[in-house]
């Protein structure tokens, strides 16, 4: 395999007595997706801040193409582009004035730039776009714009925060098609993302929760690393029944699924067993009972709940 | 640490000069601003003499010497006088009568003055704004003496005869003595360094420091908060651009802005009022060290902020005692000496100096020298203060 392209090695980072990120150690290869995953405040972006040399590690090191990045960090910022969570681009520049800044700014050639350019608009499918304000953009076309700049100095490496959020579908698709094309090419993708069907198209998944790394493995790794087999029931009526269900002791957690509802439990076999036997809710009806494979909900659920028992304990 | 590349500089620079043809508000604010100020600045201070001062006169007299002084002190243009008749009171209440002053002649004064004991002239004077009291007053003295001339002028002229065959018995000397002594005594005042006796040559460098100092604390203090609030900063920070590239960039379109402006208020108080000046490239240097150095102020207070709202604040309060204490519309020397050490610490007093200095004294470098030596200190400390500043956003 190849030289893993960024490298975390015990990172840590507190602010006075909270720690955000502890103790993170993974690598991640050259050509990955690479998800990183986790409830809000789990330290995802103060992670990525510190990747991006913007915010310094309190512990540990790491770095991205063997150099430390942050004492090195103004040599590392050629080497990766970085769209963070919120549009930070100049509102009052056109599309065409914000390419051509950065393109400044991280010393892309002038007789390159315009070609680059070029090819980015058609990339971003901007090109009708070019003398607009960026700030009277839609959502998903100020995002395309940011992601367009941040690859304006051809960088092997990119940080994605949530790219996708607040997106409608057709641009969270859009946004994925551009991130492919990019994998393609073989540059690597750091992004974080709240969005479980989007977990599912990276080619790495992390989970972080509390400033700690959970897991990292393929999303096919992650959900074979269910131990127990998911139970799906049909029940009438809904809502009371999962009500109900939440207070039974034998389950960690219930959770609504296109209209049916979600077990999880350490033995679920055992529960079903005694359901069929002697159902123990006369007001609700249990219609029918399946089940299911663990998609990348499941395993979010069950990694950020702390669900004992449910998932096998995976080498990081 | 690289040299900084001319090509990112440009990249700051021209991004930062579309922030500012954008905002057209603070574009028309710039445009509009320094001609409005000179106009309104070079007017109000064109005379610094009071006139029209409202005032009472009351004459409890009525005598013909009375109506003679009156005739006097009514053609002078720093009251305007109001004269109720002699049965009128209250003239103390002068807040209450809407005046000034109030100026009494008594019942009985013309009697005192034929009987040798001239009485005084009740004389009631606000002093509220410690200013007007005293001249008023100089001016009711000043029209006191001009009757008092007049009024001897006529007695010497209806001395009788004998009496004059009396005086030439007076030894020559003693005579001469007495005449010098009938006479006003003058000093020949010479007014050097401001050839028409105009304020408004004065104050031109006020208005220049007044107007440059108030647009580029306050427009270049609101850049990097601005950038820090949108969150540009951040993206502006993982780009491969320097510190010093950034602070650069951003200087150089509001320099050239305020180098504008300061040519614009020059051409219009020297087209408008009439003003010389001497020395243009010395006047340059000095104008460009206090930009540099107004600009490395806005620059500090901006990297000091972490809104745009307390970027206008922190200028606000520096710029407040900044006009009211670095003598740019009134001399230093009113103020009280452990305040004037004080006054040495702006920008602006250095600049008001030097510009002074040169454009009225036509004075030689040595008389200035030092003002440039503290403006171009003030220049490198915010510069340094700013870029260290920066670097602990990075944190």
């Amino acid at each position: 395999m190849n030289e893993p392209v960024i490298v975390l090695d015990h990172l840590s980072k507190s602010f006075g007595d909270v720690h955000a990120v502890q103790d993170l150690s993974l690598t991640i290869a050259p050509g990955t997706i690479f998800g990183f995953l986790g409830p809000n405040g789990a330290g995802k972006t103060t992670t990525m801040r510190m990747l991006c040399g913007l915010t310094h590690p309190t512990g540990g090191h790491a770095t991205i193409a063997d150099a430390d990045v942050w004492k090195d960090r103004q040599r590392v910022r050629t080497k990766f582009g970085y769209v963070p969570q919120r549009f930070s681009l100049y509102r009052d520049l056109t599309v065409l004035e914000n390419f051509r800044f950065f393109g400044g700014a991280y010393g892309v050639p002038a007789r390159e730039l315009e070609q680059r350019i070029e090819r980015l608009l058609r990339l971003s499918d901007l090109e009708e776009k070019v003398n607009t304000a960026a700030g009277s953009l839609s959502g998903g076309m100020r995002q395309l714009l940011a992601i367009g700049c941040a690859l304006v100095h051809d960088p092997p490496l990119l940080f994605f925060d949530e790219p996708t959020a607040g997106l409608d579908p057709v641009h969270r698709q859009q946004i994925w098609n551009l991130l492919y094309d990019l994998s393609n090419e073989g540059k690597t993708i750091f992004v974080t993302t709240h969005y479980m069907d989007e977990a599912e198209r990276c080619t790495e998944v992390g989970f972080i929760e509390s400033g700690r790394l959970l897991a990292k493995a393929s999303p096919r790794a992650l959900k074979s690393s269910f131990r127990v087999r998911l139970l799906e029931i049909d029940v009438e009526p809904l809502m009371p029944a999962l009500v109900r269900l939440r207070g039974v002791p034998e389950l960690l957690g219930v959770s609504l699924r296109s209209g049916s509802l979600r077990l999880y439990a350490q033995e679920p076999e055992k529960l079903i067993a005694q359901w069929r036997q002697q159902w123990p809710f006369p007001d609700i009806r249990l219609l029918g009972e399946r089940w299911v494979e663990p998609d990348m909900e499941d395993v979010f659920t069950a990694y950020s709940q702390g669900y004992d028992g449910v998932l096998k304990k995976t080498e990081l | 640490m690289k040299w900084p590349s001319l090509g990112a500089i440009a990249s700051v620079a021209y991004k930062e000069f579309l922030h500012i043809y954008r905002d057209r508000r603070v574009l028309l604010l710039l445009i509009i601003l320094p001609p409005f100020f000179t106009l309104i600045f070079g007017h109000a201070f064109e005379n610094t003499q009071l006139t029209g001062v409202p005032a009472l006169l009351i004459d409890r007299d009525q005598t013909e010497r009375t109506a003679r002084f009156i005739e006097i002190i009514s053609k002078d243009k720093t009251f305007h006088w109001r004269m109720p008749g002699p049965d009128f009171q209250n003239e103390s209440d002068l807040i209450g009568n809407r005046v000034k002053a109030a100026l009494v002649i008594p019942s009985g004064w013309t009697d005192s003055l034929n009987k040798g004991d001239p009485k005084p002239l009740p004389l009631y004077l606000d002093d509220s704004d410690t200013n007007t009291a005293s001249a008023v007053e100089g001016a009711v003295q000043q029209n006191l003496g001009t009757f008092q001339a007049k009024e001897r002028d006529l007695i010497v002229e209806s001395l009788p005869e004998d009496v004059i065959e009396l005086g030439k018995k007076l030894p020559v000397d003693i005579r001469k003595q007495f005449v010098s002594l009938m006479t006003a005594w003058n000093a020949e005042g010479k007014n050097l360094y401001n050839p028409k006796s105009r304020f408004i040559d004065y104050v031109v460098p006020g208005v220049i420091g007044l107007i440059l100092q108030l647009l580029t604390v306050t427009l270049m203090a609101c850049t990097i908060a601005r950038e820090r609030e949108s969150g540009t900063l951040y993206q502006l920070l993982v780009t491969s651009l320097q510190r010093g590239e950034i602070v650069i960039g951003k200087i150089l379109p509001y320099l050239a802005v305020s180098i504008c402006l300061v040519a614009a208020i020059m051409v219009l108080s020297s087209w408008h009022f009439g003003v010389a000046f001497y020395q243009l490239h010395v006047l340059a240097l000095i104008c460009l060290l206090f930009l540099l150095c107004s600009l490395g102020l806005g620059l500090l207070i901006s990297a000091f902020s972490r809104t745009q709202t307390q970027a206008i604040q922190f200028s606000v309060f520096f710029l407040l005692p900044v006009f009211v204490l670095s003598g740019a519309f009134a001399p230093l020397e009113q103020l009280p000496q452990a305040i004037r050490y004080i006054s040495e610490l702006f920008p602006l007093t250095h600049f008001c100096r030097a510009f002074r200095l040169v454009n009225m004294y036509h004075a030689g470098a040595s008389f200035y020298i030092v003002d440039l030596i503290v403006l171009f200190a003030g220049v490198l400390i915010t510069f340094i203060g700013a870029a260290f500043l920066l670097k602990r956003i990075e944190q």
